[in-house]
């Protein structure tokens, strides 16, 4: 059995692999790093980590599981949520893309801008309420609004697209 | 305390965390529980807690937790002879206190008019300044937005603009520049009116640097009025509680005396009964200032009963069924004793802009160990609602001294695991970490100024611990669904988180 997964991590996509050879014992890519290590299952979504030839030292217990897209582990008593790479996705700022999401289902307070509008990255676009509390969802970059599809009033859905920005003309990445 | 059972049946009109602690004090006690339940909560923790539940039908808390109505017809066909509110919902509602007393049943919490006297911040204000209470220069009344910006400016700033009404931090702003009073003032009136039905606003100036010290009271149907003494929650982000301790460090004998006899005065002049807290600031000259009475069990309560001994729960029972103060507590030390503190954990991410979360929590693994508890709302595989409050858990720790409940609560939040959907734990245990918490050098802006705390490490995960969450996948039995309303089509959605075979785990998204 060999598992093979993208992620990104500090802005760059890791192919990481995992390739079963006998009972606990598996070797694993990150990038071009090799490691060999036993995987001992502890109980629900808990796995031991025990690097051969560096037991003593490395081993370590790391639990995890799926978040929406997004996959959550954690181990040395921090947790990472790691994206694919076409996976990453706005939250209170809008993304990269311009979109500006629902960062989770709520009411449109308020609408801060119109269609046509020059917005600058940060700026307030919509406030959302949820969770009994308010939240200024900003623009993701600078740039023109082209749409609006929030109204004032109206229930969003988690992750849905409530403006989207036309970034300005500077194009990086 | 008391030996026989104070009451026969109880229903607890709440949920959450909450409901499933007073559950366990009623079942202490002999009592049998009744739980209440929305639609999306028929399988909530607290409803497996209970003995009995009864559902009140609908989702949001308009049409279950708050419908007065549905919850006094609960409590009629479960047979109930008492309500226990909780916090939040109908816990400082007068008019539910005084509907459950006219319909011959127990309300466990104080009398309507006392909450009345003491429920909004301008009510409770006027009564403390009666008491001689000290209080915060501000507006007596709300005249419009007008009057209260020029009120605002004449004092100068910094001001607070809360809700009347408030509690919380709903509706409460910090305001230090003139030019956003009109801007503070009409968000805090959208969020009072969506909170609690009244917009009303008034403005006090800000005290700060400042502690926020709290006085638990509790009183009984006699007249007697007791202090157990102080909570500090200086560690806040947006007027929310973040971290809670007792007792405070810089409290010392004689001001614990003296804010407990204020808070006794206070309670006194207005006859108050069952469990209240009286919050106030306190500046760098410790001199303390009145804010406000929460007229119930606060979310923070464990602390004051891991210090003092006290079952707050059962107390209020009792003292709700007539007891007297002085037997229940006959006998009692209540001096503090050793330190005890409170993390709240919140389906949030501080890291993100303490933006709330609601989803499938796949995998719950809550610390355990000598001087830990965990007063919990959810389990693995509950799917939590964006209906309702965003607090899951609240993980508490006691030891003999403050460094030793430090390095207790740290340790606890290191084995915590809350997966699925993003939760505060990690910034919690940077907060604790951090050598402003651990010196105790504590402030309500602390946050604000340590914005790295919210924000976290920047570096990502070692080779390792990404190979570990494939490991996890290939060797760790994972949840594929959930309980509660959304689980089926949350499992579904990860699906291809359990697909071996073809491990294209990022696609098939919802």
């Amino acid at each position: 059995m060999k598992l093979q997964k993208q992620f990104v991590r500090d802005g760059e996509t890791v192919a990481v692999s995992a390739e079963h050879v006998r009972d606990d014992r598996w070797r694993v890519r990150v990038g071009d790093r090799v490691y060999d290590v036993d995987a001992l299952p502890v109980g629900e979504g808990g796995v031991r980590i025990v690097p051969v030839g560096d037991e003593y030292e490395r081993s370590f217990v790391a639990h995890g599981a799926a978040a929406g897209t997004d996959y959550m582990v954690r181990a040395h008593g921090r947790t990472h949520t790691l994206s694919a790479p076409e996976g990453r996705r706005g939250g209170g700022a809008g993304g990269a893309d311009g979109k500006v999401r629902a960062p989770m289902t709520g009411t449109v307070l308020d609408v801060l801008c119109k269609a046509g509008d020059t917005v600058a990255a940060n700026q307030p676009i919509v406030v959302l309420s949820a969770m009994k509390m308010e939240h200024k969802l900003t623009a993701g970059v600078d740039g023109v609004v082209e749409s609006i599809s929030a109204q004032k009033g109206g229930t969003v859905d988690q992750g849905a697209v409530l403006a989207v920005v036309k970034p300005a003309q500077k194009e990086d990445s | 305390m008391a030996t026989n059972p104070p009451f026969r049946r109880v229903l607890i009109a709440n949920r959450g965390e909450i409901a499933v602690r007073i559950c366990r004090g009623l079942r202490e006690l002999g009592i049998e529980s009744i739980a209440v339940h929305s639609d999306v909560d028929a399988r909530a923790a607290h409803v497996l807690a209970a003995d009995h539940a009864v559902a009140l039908g609908g989702n949001t808390a308009a049409e279950s937790y708050l419908d007065v109505g549905k919850v006094l017809e609960a409590c009629k066909r479960a047979g109930a002879e008492a309500i226990h509110p909780g916090y939040g919902f109908l816990s400082e509602n007068a008019v539910f206190a005084r509907a459950v007393r006219d319909a011959g049943l127990v309300f466990v919490g104080p009398n309507p008019e006392a909450m009345e006297r003491l429920g909004g911040k301008k009510a409770a204000r006027e009564e403390a300044i009666a008491a001689g209470v000290p209080v915060i220069p501000g507006t007596e009344k709300d005249d419009g937005d007008a009057a209260l910006i020029a009120f605002g400016k004449s004092i100068g700033m910094p001001v607070m603009v809360k809700a009347s009404a408030g509690g919380g931090g709903r509706g409460m702003r910090l305001v230090t520049d003139e030019r956003d009073l009109a801007d503070a003032i009409a968000a805090g009136r959208r969020e009072a009116k969506a909170s609690f039905g009244d917009d009303r606003m008034i403005l006090e100036r800000a005290v700060f640097p400042a502690r926020h010290i709290e006085i638990q009271m509790f009183g009984d149907k006699h007249g007697e009025v007791v202090s157990l003494h102080e909570r500090e929650c200086s560690v806040q982000r947006r007027h929310q509680k973040v971290l809670e301790e007792a007792p405070s460090a810089v409290v010392d004998e004689d001001l614990r005396r003296r804010m407990g006899e204020a808070a006794i005065a206070l309670g006194k002049r207005v006859g108050y009964d069952n469990a209240g807290t009286a919050e106030f600031l306190l500046d760098e000259q410790g001199n303390f200032y009145f804010l406000e009475v929460n007229t119930r069990l606060q979310v923070e309560h464990p602390v004051t009963e891991l210090v003092t001994g006290v079952d707050l729960v059962h107390l209020q029972l009792h003292v709700a069924a007539g007891g007297k103060l002085g037997e229940l507590l006959a006998g009692k030390d209540l001096t503090p004793r050793g330190h005890a503190i409170e993390a709240r954990i919140c389906a949030e991410s501080p890291e993100n802009g303490y933006l709330p979360a609601s989803g499938l929590l796949r995998l719950v693994r809550e610390a355990e160990g000598p001087g830990i508890r965990v007063d919990s709302g959810v389990f693995s595989g509950w799917d939590v609602s964006p209906f309702y409050d965003s607090m899951l858990a609240k993980l508490i720790v006691w030891a003999p001294d403050r460094a030793a409940a430090c390095a207790r609560l740290s340790q606890a939040l290191r084995e915590t695991v809350y997966l699925g959907i993003p939760t505060n734990v990690d910034f919690l245990r940077r907060i604790v970490d951090d050598e402003a918490f651990r010196s105790a050098r504590l402030s309500t802006d602390m946050l604000q100024h340590r914005p790295e705390l919210a924000a976290g490490p920047q570096d990502g995960p070692d080779d390792l611990t990404l190979a570990a969450a494939v490991l996890c996948q290939a060797v760790a039995p994972q949840r594929g669904g959930g309980a509660g309303a959304g689980g089926a089509a949350s499992g579904g959605s990860t699906a291809a988180w359990n697909d071996l075979a073809g491990f294209r785990l990022f696609e098939g998204s919802r």
